[in-house]
């Protein structure tokens, strides 16, 4: 009597469902994990804007963009590389020869207008002058650019 | 019979181990909340915008499309001027000759006559800014037109470029 309440019981929890909502969060985390942060760049304070629209029609997302940083001094921000104006007019020279090279490769032509079908994405601080911003746009244009977005959080 | 067979299946059963395979599931768990960053929600305002030239047409999907208005361009177009003042905040707002309020209700309020208004002909803007003018500032007076070519149910056509010295003073 006494060895049979001795060590017969044994608990076994069954695991198994607890295992299933582990690897449903798991698979959650995976979808939703962006490990590739190269645009977001954390130096960039955008301003708040509630009419910017996120990009959710899909030809927008599929289109080639561009993502210049524009830091608060005005300073377009390339890797960790703070480059100034006449720095980055050179980067944005050497974008838009890919950008040729990659139509002319897959054997299509600019715009009739002359040009360029990417677009540039301007994430500028909030606290950058217009002035910066107008350099680089214009350095932009004489390489050919014609489209732009500009960057802001949405809502407040 | 019976019940020896049923004993001697529970005997051969495999007893595949859980525990491991769910300490290495919550291990994995817990590096994905930890990396894990939500990502901002950022919107953005698409423009086109072409190099300087007299009398450009500001066109939302692409610059060779003409405009089917027998209306000049120039015409069609609100100008507006920013002026910045002391740390490039917003001092002023000139739309066409009116000077209003650097406040954005006001803004959405006066554009709101000039684009609902079946008489008058404005379905785009030329924003003249000034250079010292941050960015944040510029961002806001866009984000009201953008809202009052909305409320007139007109296609937001916006562009802006440099306010020159002495111009329009």
């Amino acid at each position: 009597m006494a060895g049979s309440a001795g060590g017969e019981f044994k608990a076994e929890p069954n695991l198994t469902p607890l295992l299933d909502v582990v690897f449903q969060l798991i698979t959650f985390f995976m979808l939703v994990i962006n490990f590739s942060n190269d645009n977001y760049d954390k130096r960039v304070k955008l301003p708040v804007a509630d009419s910017a629209r996120p990009v959710e029609d899909a030809n927008q997302a599929n289109v080639d963009r561009l993502v210049l940083n524009i830091d608060h001094e005005g300073h377009l921000l390339e890797g960790n590389e703070v480059q100034p104006l006449h720095k980055a007019i050179e980067t944005i020279k050497r974008h838009a020869g890919f950008v040729r090279l990659g139509l002319k490769v897959a054997g299509k032509k600019p715009d009739p207008g002359g040009g360029l079908p990417t677009v540039i994405v301007f994430r500028v601080d909030r606290d950058a002058d217009f002035s910066s911003l107008n350099s680089m746009i214009k350095a932009c244009q004489a390489q050919g650019f014609r489209k732009f977005a500009f960057k802001a959080m949405s809502g407040s | 019979m019976k019940a020896s067979e049923a004993r001697r299946r529970k005997a051969q059963a495999p007893d595949v181990p859980i525990a491991p395979m769910l300490d290495m599931a919550f291990q994995l768990l817990t590096f994905f909340v930890l990396t894990y960053h939500a990502a901002p929600i950022e919107g953005q305002f698409m423009m086109n915008l072409l190099p300087p030239q007299p009398a450009t047409a500001i066109t939302p999907e692409s610059p060779s499309e003409q405009p089917s208005d027998a209306l000049p361009t120039t015409l069609r177009t609100l100008p507006t001027i920013l002026r910045a003042g002391g740390g490039g905040r917003l001092d002023q707002i000139k739309v066409g000759e009116q000077s209003i309020s650097t406040d954005t209700r006001e803004l959405g309020k006066e554009l709101d006559k000039y684009f609902q208004d079946p008489d008058l002909p404005f379905d785009q803007t030329l924003i003249k800014v000034d250079p010292k003018l941050r960015y944040g500032e510029l961002m806001r007076v866009i984000n009201a037109f953008s809202d009052a070519f909305v409320r007139a149910k007109k296609p937001p056509k916006l562009s802006f470029d440099e306010l020159q010295p002495g111009e329009s003073e």
